[in-house]
């Protein structure tokens, strides 16, 4: 009997799957390894319509392309917040080499000049004598602020060079865009005569004439560099200065991330590793924003510790650093248990990171369901993103409420005692310290979490035999 | 000396509130009885007080009805080599 095909509202044919039936478990190990951040795994080529041509992208091939991280903590990130000390600069500056390891994923790293602070800031952290980040500077666009860069000795500096007619004709005050132009390449001229690499920042991009202004301006700057030694051609910066780059195809330039890449890199002939991507948050979208600029061709994504920067932030740089890693398939030096010491280190010194935020919030591998507390207590795996413990030193938790149950309790208590395998407590064992839980909601009328300062005084009041037994004190 | 479902009765009463003479073989602990996720463990812990015994977590929860804990527990309490009144 031949089975009747049945159809779709859009006129295709409904396909049919057949249930694959098992006895083991396929957890999909290859993509979810649990010892890295799950693995990021591309295939097939990719097109984007652009100019009314189908152009085909490799994104398969960013594994084994040159893709890099710079930071701009001490520069964006520093116009977002009080100003650092020149002792919590080095610091931070020391954990983020660290962070990026010895092959320099964290590549560069770059600083004010204005100031003797800012100089002093830049010379601790070079005497530091680590590899990377590289030092850079930033300035802004006028010649005589070489001068700076050239005693401070440094090889490379941004500089400038907005590039949307809000720029160009509001705030900068030229005449016409040639003026503008012009303007731009004498700075850059007067880098070259220092002997510095100029790194132009195309400033609110994403709001540009892209072939008015933008292209003709990239075409003159390559023009230019082809007159000096590769080591000191320009380098670009794409500034989403409002966060309005869009990463999906199909959209339209100026917001195409895709597609402004793809000029620069494919029309205009910028090298990969001479583009870097420098996004805003102000959609939602910067980090996402920063990854779809990698994989379409840019070398380079501009981040800041825990996205700090200005207005609603920068691409957070550890985020940045866990998509390198599920990119790449490994590690690549990276010492990802620096995030921690980051994050700690930055709420001491008064930055405030949300209990939620992603890698290093307080909470943000606590769960507070008693449901996925149970799924935690019986396998990590079900409740936890990766081996958090292993690569951020940061154990699955969960908090304790009224929605934490005797299976919340239990494995609040088994992480509290650092109790593996065999050695965990059952729930039947912790009974009391679960009722004293649930009385505190429904006798009680308490609307707020129970502390892990509270459960501790607990422990030790109603399952003394427990305290006695693994903190080596008798209880009570 | 109190058969193991009278003592199994008793100490679901004094758990779960409920008076004694209204707890049968057949009743539920969770639908019958009311007995909500923290009591079913508070249930379990009393039982292994009450007969001297230790019960694998998952089967003790894993017992539905009056009934069935009468028998899981006779059997624990034979294996465990605790004499009880059957």
């Amino acid at each position: 009997m031949t089975e009747k095909k049945k159809r779709l509202s859009s006129g295709e044919e409904r396909k049919r799957h057949r249930l694959m039936d098992v006895k083991r478990p396929n957890f999909l190990e290859e993509i979810f390894p649990y010892e890295l951040p799950p693995l990021i795994r591309l295939d097939g080529r990719v097109t984007e319509n652009i100019d009314g041509k189908e152009v085909e992208f490799d994104f398969g091939a960013v594994k084994d392309r040159d893709i890099l991280i710079s930071d701009t903590t001490f520069r964006d990130g520093q116009q977002a917040r009080p100003p650092y000390t020149v002792e919590q600069m080095e610091h931070i500056y020391d954990l983020m080499s660290r962070l990026g390891g010895p092959n320099g994923v964290i590549r560069q790293s770059e600083f004010f000049l204005y100031t003797k602070k800012d100089r002093e800031a830049l010379d601790r952290c070079r005497a530091l004598g680590h590899k990377y980040p590289e030092c850079t500077g930033w300035i802004r666009a006028f010649k005589g602020d070489f001068r700076l860069v050239k005693e401070a000795g440094l090889k490379e500096t941004g500089i400038l060079t907005s590039c949307s007619d809000y720029h160009i004709f509001q705030k900068l005050r030229f005449g016409s865009r040639k003026e503008c132009m012009d303007s731009y390449c004498e700075v850059v001229d007067a880098a070259f005569e220092a002997g510095v690499r100029p790194r132009c920042h195309l400033e609110d991009l994403t709001r540009a004439d892209i072939d008015g202004f933008v292209l003709p301006f990239i075409d003159k700057l390559m023009e230019m560099s082809e007159q000096v030694p590769e080591e000191q051609s320009v380098k670009i910066r794409l500034c989403d200065t409002m966060g309005f780059g869009l990463s999906y195809p199909g959209a339209e330039l100026p917001r195409s991330v895709p597609k402004l890449i793809y000029k620069l890199n494919r029309e205009c002939g910028v090298p990969s590793e001479r583009l870097e991507w420098h996004g805003h948050n102000d959609f939602h979208k910067v980090h996402i924003n920063g990854a779809t600029a990698w994989l379409y061709g840019c070398g380079v994504v501009n981040t800041t510790l825990f996205g700090f920067g200005e207005r609603t932030g920068n691409p957070p740089l550890e985020g940045a650093i866990f998509e390198y890693i599920a990119l790449k398939g490994e590690l690549c030096g990276i010492d990802t248990l620096a995030v921690t010491e980051l994050a700690n280190y930055m709420r001491r010194i008064g930055l405030p990171i949300p209990d939620n935020y992603p890698f290093a919030g307080r909470a943000f591998n606590t769960t507070r369901a008693g449901i996925h507390a149970d799924g935690l207590r019986q396998d990590e795996q079900i409740y936890n993103i990766f081996d958090t413990t292993k690569l951020l030193g940061r154990p699955p938790r969960v908090a304790i409420t009224d929605k934490s149950g005797a299976d919340g309790v239990t494995h609040w208590i088994n992480e509290f005692f650092g109790l593996k395998g065999e050695e965990r407590i059952s729930k039947i064992k912790i009974h009391k310290l679960a009722r004293w839980v649930i009385d505190q909601y429904e006798e009680e009328g308490r609307l707020t979490a129970i502390s892990d300062e509270e459960l501790e005084a607990k422990v030790k009041e109603l399952l003394p035999e427990y305290w006695e037994k693994y903190k080596g004190v008798k209880g009570k | 000396m109190a058969t193991v479902e009278e003592r199994i009765k008793a100490v679901t009463a004094r758990v779960l509130k409920v008076p004694v003479e209204q707890i049968k073989n057949e009743h539920s602990f969770a639908v019958d009885l009311g007995a909500e996720s923290v009591q079913s463990v508070e249930l379990v812990a009393m039982f292994e007080e009450e007969f001297g015994i230790e019960m694998d977590e998952m089967g003790a929860l894993s017992v539905e009805t009056v009934g069935k804990a009468v028998e899981y527990i006779t059997e624990v309490c034979k294996e465990q080599g605790v004499e009880v009144e059957e």
